[in-house]
């Protein structure tokens, strides 16, 4: 499978498609079948649980639904202690990103503050849209415009302003000696924090009822 | 009246699968590289515009790792579609969640050109800090990343803020 060569070169934007194939064959992240597989479990598991619906996210951060961060932090604790067993184990590497203050906080708002309002994240975004949000397909217009303005100016502007990186650091450099017992600690903190969050659940009318469905 | 909800996952089982599909992924038997999704705005961007990959320095970054969630989006997508039309039976198109109506507004305008404003600051935000709620929360975060860490604590206090000033939650 690794021998087909696409067509790269002319202008078209099915040129274009095949290259952004071609890459994902060249680099060594799994095959072109498994990167798309991994994405329609992905989209699956986000539509079959819901976390998708704008009642989900926006409803966190009115306080009214809390689905999303008991699922998010209980697929964090599990993640944290498989990870570090699998990396222990020679299955795994770390993939850390930097530590760069202002860009994280900065972009960290602008984040936090556009999902409370359009209720999805880059991630949930595309399975609404798959399921006919059109409201969503026009945030994700308004995306790729903001990739544009993030592409052009990146060299001028906004590499500036993501600052100077503090390195690749993790939590359990911080406790020498005992790395294998944080990440337990964490672990198994994160599950519990998962798990006691208190169920809140906004209601959609269109959906929870059968008789108005 | 019944009272009987949309056939779905319960959260645990979600969290769970979620995790699973990490590991899956991580592993240098998987794909050896975490789960992103926001990358996919820039590297759209510049096949949509074809952006010269020479001339911008940001294209030449995320090239690889564009194209790989670009594949991975388009199975989103599908997957998406399937499970919506399939399983949970829930696909409709639709221009106003219920919630926007119920605690925002009832105008199609209005939630149109939040949406388009949130999805242009949202990747913005993105792009800035390195990641998303895939890219930092779940994939970071399960790394115990300290760049996770600090993403993590200002999207949900800024989230919560927003949440708060942003809609009409008194009295209901």
């Amino acid at each position: 499978m690794n021998e087909i060569v696409f067509r790269t070169d002319g202008e078209g934007f099915l040129s274009r498609f095949f290259q952004m194939v071609q890459v994902v064959i060249d680099q060594d992240h799994g095959s072109v079948a498994l990167v798309f597989l991994i994405g329609v479990i992905f989209g699956g598991i986000v539509q079959y649980s819901r976390v998708d619906k704008f009642e989900k996210i926006a409803g966190f951060a009115m306080l009214k639904d809390t689905i999303v961060p008991k699922m998010l932090f209980l697929a964090v604790g599990i993640g944290s202690i498989g990870i570090y067993f699998m990396v222990e184990n020679g299955a795994a590497n770390l993939h850390i990103k930097s530590l760069y203050l202002p860009g994280l906080i900065l972009g960290g708002i602008l984040f936090g503050a556009s999902m409370a309002i359009l209720g999805k994240c880059p991630g949930t975004g595309p399975v609404s849209i798959a399921e006919g949000r059109i409201d969503v397909l026009i945030a994700a217009i308004g995306g790729i415009f903001g990739g544009l303005v993030f592409t052009v100016f990146y060299d001028d502007i906004f590499k500036y302003l993501q600052g100077e990186s503090f390195g690749k650091t993790i939590l359990p450099n911080l406790f020498e000696g005992h790395e294998q017992t944080s990440v337990l600690v964490f672990g198994v903190v994160v599950i519990l924090i998962a798990i006691f969050i208190p169920k809140l659940e906004m209601e959609d009318e269109l959906e929870d009822h059968d008789a108005l469905r | 009246m019944t009272h009987k909800k949309t056939n779905r996952l319960s959260w645990w089982m979600g969290g769970i699968l979620m995790s699973l599909l990490l590991l899956l992924t991580i592993s240098t038997f998987g794909a050896d590289r975490p789960i992103g999704a926001s990358t996919f705005a820039p590297y759209i961007a510049g096949t949509i515009f074809n952006l010269d990959h020479e001339h911008y320095g940001y294209l030449k970054l995320i090239n690889n790792s564009g194209a790989w969630i670009g594949i991975m989006l388009i199975g989103v997508l599908f997957g998406g579609f399937i499970t919506s039309v399939f399983i949970t039976k829930t696909f409709r198109f639709s221009l106003i969640p219920s919630g926007w109506k119920k605690y925002k507004n009832t105008s199609i305008l209005s939630r149109l050109t939040w949406s388009f404003f949130a999805g242009f600051v949202m990747i913005i935000g993105a792009r800035l800090a390195g990641g998303c709620t895939s890219g930092h929360f779940l994939s970071g975060m399960s790394q115990l990343a300290m760049s996770a860490m600090v993403f993590g604590g200002v999207v949900m206090v800024t989230l919560l803020i927003t949440g708060r000033y942003f809609y009409n939650t008194k009295g209901t």
